[in-house]
């Protein structure tokens, strides 16, 4: 690596307008970030037509800093009030709104934000030293592999979000994806399931959904049992608590950075998943399983490391900042390298130094916002819902998504009131396009032959795992064990 | 329900003042007097999006105005093109499209309006280019090898696209048309999948548009076969390369074939704006900015204005409806927009 590119680019960000630029930015992505329905897509699409006019350094630097900070800000909300402030942060809330409500918002903030300043750092570490070797194993990512991720992934979200019986998991997920092929469709632009209206036509927008499905539940419990809400107390940060947290847990964040980069080299797939499969990973592994999803602290450093250890461009915020790039005459893609060598250094740098300013900038905000759980949700709650609304309709000016997150508000109450969770529902939305068109265009790639799904290597890792999980929950194998000692005992 | 006439009253008011506004000033002496915005119908990022913002700078440089880009995608662009026709036909709100997609509304069923609706203006143009995987595992050299493919085995060779009537699947189609053999169409999410489903080997050929390939090819990750043009392509930074007629003499009528990227208003737009945007859309083609991005993206500036454009957009519209009505994509007849079929 060359040194000339590091002192370069540490002497820029120095300069008073530099620092000046990047700490508004983290701020402003933060904020972003913590309110549902302004993702950090929006945050970076927002700034893209600000910064046109910008220099190519700072623009790039503070849409750098902004996405940083839109993705860690999501944690808050999810956090404090159940209402993820990013689809990303959807894993967050499983753990982390029980210890909020456990009154720890302030220790619970501290966790997730350290976890995503070290899922960053260690995300851009592995980029620097392993882009060239992992970027072969992304093409070795065909059709058939992305529809058995896709469906791995809705499977083990169910799993983890069900509690007691992951049928009622799955069963959210699968009513996700069939939600998800409302629109036209990505082989043959053939209009599905839309009755001639011009909006469903476009399909079912992620974020109206999202809003819908978990803010406006937490709106109606909130005014309903009003009491409840403003009993909690907050607290401080206890930050040598957090600091004891994070290191007690170094395995998992590292097994859930390198998930995080991983899944972050595939392209098309989102840090939501990178997310669920490291919360999965660690609960696999912990010796209390029992305690996540009722404010176990390895839940949120797994779910938020994941989440940001994925410094590689597939998600959604990610193309959107490769499209930022493009319109300051830098050309991301094979000539990158070889064109400008210091970029992938800067852009590395960049992240680091806003993932460590959003800490402070975090912690800051923090100290304010923990105090929304004392705030009486009579109060609270109307503001939630203009926000809620107002969010869901600044993505694309239509009055058609509001009535979305009125519909999906009402699914998602039902689902709550029959203990169905949520989350896979979301995730079955935003994989369920992947998952329908891979699967198909693995079809037509085959001419109709579905063995490559069991004879590709890494096709055949996803499958077995799929299978396996299937019917060990099914109880298949009790089943099997019961049949064979029945038989024996007639012998 | 009370609530909902409360608000439409004074929004109708509202609505009807801001429609009337230019007609109550003095609009037909100057123009422009406040911000002009122009609807890029995707997401950013595009080349829609690219060429557009390139555009925008100029043109609110020649204009001495600010001239905003706004991007408001949906149902392949049509949402934000409608969005454009209704707001005040008073040149303050632009419509940015590729050619190629805003052919594909009438016939789709997306909008009633057509070519002949709008004042178009067009300033680049991106050729369809059939690429295949470069280096040492290249399965095709040269376009004939591909020609011997196709005949060898028809319907057997895969053409990854970014979609049903994307500009990849026209490409695509017309080669069809030109050679009359059949391929394997698959449909990608997208022109960047698709380009990587021909990088890891996915899919035999992608035949997107040489503004999305022009990096691969440079890289030589990727050969270029040909362009789906009438005379070969120079690209800076690559070999030229060679034009479809050489080798596929039938497909002649068809070219060019890619995507053309250019802005519109309503033909009801008052004259001394629509010469206004004409003047400044002029300008700003000559510019060193469209010139340099242009050469760089694979893309000729064509800066077709009047009844120019109007004759390149109903040639495109012909060749675009009719293959998709013929494919049975499209359900609506051209004939019902009186778009003449090419001979």
């Amino acid at each position: 690596m060359d040194w000339q590119y590091f002192l370069g680019v540490l002497h820029f960000i120095v300069q008073p307008m530099s620092l000046f630029t990047m700490v508004v930015s983290v701020f402003f992505g933060l904020i972003v970030g913590m309110l549902p329905g302004l993702t950090a897509t929006m945050a970076v699409a927002l700034l893209t037509g600000l910064t046109y006019k910008l220099s190519n350094e700072v623009a790039i630097l503070s849409l750098v800093a902004v996405y940083i900070g839109a993705i860690s800000g999501g944690c808050q909300s999810a956090i404090l009030m159940n209402i993820p402030g990013t689809p990303a942060s959807a894993a967050t809330a499983v753990d982390g709104f029980p210890i909020g409500q456990r009154g720890e918002g302030g220790l619970g903030i501290f966790i997730a934000t350290m976890s995503s300043c070290v899922g960053t750092l260690t995300g851009t570490l592995c980029v620097l030293l392993l882009t060239p070797p992992l970027a072969v194993l992304a093409l070795k990512f065909g059709s058939y592999e992305f529809f058995l991720l896709a469906l791995f992934g809705v499977m083990i979200c169910g799993q983890l979000t069900a509690g007691t019986d992951p049928l009622k998991g799955w069963i959210s997920g699968i009513l996700g994806l069939i939600v998800s092929q409302i629109g036209m469709d990505g082989m043959n632009a053939y209009p599905r399931f839309s009755f001639g209206v011009l909006d469903l036509m476009s399909g079912i927008p992620l974020i109206p959904v999202m809003i819908g499905l978990f803010g406006f539940p937490e709106i109606l419990y909130g005014l309903v049992s009003s009491t409840a809400r403003a009993q909690v107390k907050t607290t401080s940060l206890e930050m040598k608590k957090g600091f004891g947290i994070i290191i007690r847990n170094k395995l998992n964040l590292i097994r859930s950075s390198l998930i995080g980069v991983m899944i972050g080299i595939i392209p098309g797939v989102g840090e939501d998943v990178a997310g669920w499969l490291s919360y999965w990973a660690e609960k696999k592994s912990s010796k209390t399983p029992e305690m996540f999803g009722k404010g176990a602290y390895e839940g949120v450093v797994a779910a938020e490391t994941g989440n940001n250890a994925f410094a590689v461009p597939g998600s959604a915020p990610a193309a959107v900042l490769l499209a930022a790039l493009w319109l300051h005459g830098l050309r991301p893609g094979p000539l990158l390298m070889s064109e400008s060598p210091g970029f992938v250094v800067d852009i590395s740098v960049y992240m680091a130094i806003s993932a460590i300013t959003m800490v402070f900038l975090a912690l800051i905000v923090s100290k304010a916002t923990v105090r929304i759980l004392s705030v009486k949700s009579t109060i609270l709650m109307p503001i939630v819902y203009v926000l809620c609304t107002v969010g869901a309709y600044v993505i694309s000016n239509s009055i058609f998504d509001i009535y979305l997150v009125f519909i999906f508000g009402l699914v998602g109450l039902l689902l709550r009131e029959m203990s169905y969770p949520a989350a896979p529902f979301l995730l079955g939305i935003i994989l369920g396009p992947m998952a329908d068109n891979s699967l198909r265009r693995a079809l037509i790639l085959s001419s109709g032959d579905p063995s490559p799904f069991f004879t590709r290597p890494i096709s055949l890792i996803f499958a077995s795992a799929i299978i396996l999980m299937a019917l060990t929950q099914l109880n298949a194998f009790g089943w099997l064990r019961k049949l064979l000692v029945h038989s024996e005992l007639k012998e | 329900m009370s609530t909902k006439s409360n608000w439409r009253i004074p929004a109708a008011i509202t609505l009807g003042l801001t429609a009337l506004w230019p007609q109550l000033g003095n609009a037909q002496e100057k123009w422009p007097t406040q911000d002009i915005s122009i609807v890029v119908p995707y997401p950013p990022g595009g080349g829609t999006d690219l060429t557009t913002r390139a555009l925008a700078e100029e043109m609110g440089k020649a204009l001495k105005a600010n001239v905003s880009v706004l991007n408001q995608p949906g149902a392949a662009g049509s949402i934000g093109t409608l969005g454009v026709w209704n707001k005040p036909h008073n040149g303050y709100t632009i419509a940015a499209n590729g050619l190629l997609a805003f052919s594909s509304y009438a016939v789709m069923g997306l909008s009633e309006k057509t070519y002949k609706d709008w004042n178009i203006w067009i300033a680049t143009y991106s050729p369809n280019v059939i690429v295949t995987k470069g280096g040492d595992g290249a399965k095709y050299k040269t376009m004939p090898d591909l020609l011997a493919a196709l005949k060898a085995k028809p319907g057997e060779i895969t053409f990854g696209t970014a979609g049903v009537g994307s500009g990849g699947y026209m490409g695509a189609e017309v080669l069809k048309l030109g050679t009359k053999l059949a391929y394997k169409h698959i449909a990608y999410q997208g022109g960047a999948p698709a380009i990587i489903g021909g990088l890891s080997g996915e899919v035999d050929i992608v035949p997107q548009l040489l503004m999305e390939l022009v990096d691969h090819i440079r890289a030589g990750k990727m050969n270029a076969l040909a362009v789906l043009m009438d005379q070969p392509f120079k690209l800076s930074g690559a070999a030229d390369i060679p034009a479809i007629s050489a080798s596929v003499p039938d497909i002649k009528p068809y070219l060019p074939m890619g995507e053309s990227f250019g802005i519109m208003v309503p033909k009801d737009t008052p004259p001394n704006v629509v010469q206004a945007i004409d003047e400044a859309f002029k300008t700003a083609v000559k510019s060193e900015t469209v010139k340099k991005f242009a050469a760089e993206k694979g893309s000729v500036i064509l800066a077709l204005t009047g009844d120019e454009a109007q004759a390149h957009v109903a040639k495109l519209s012909s060749i675009v409806s009719w293959t998709l009505f013929d494919g049975g994509t499209a359900k609506i007849s051209p004939e019902k927009f009186g778009f003449p079929r090419l001979k």
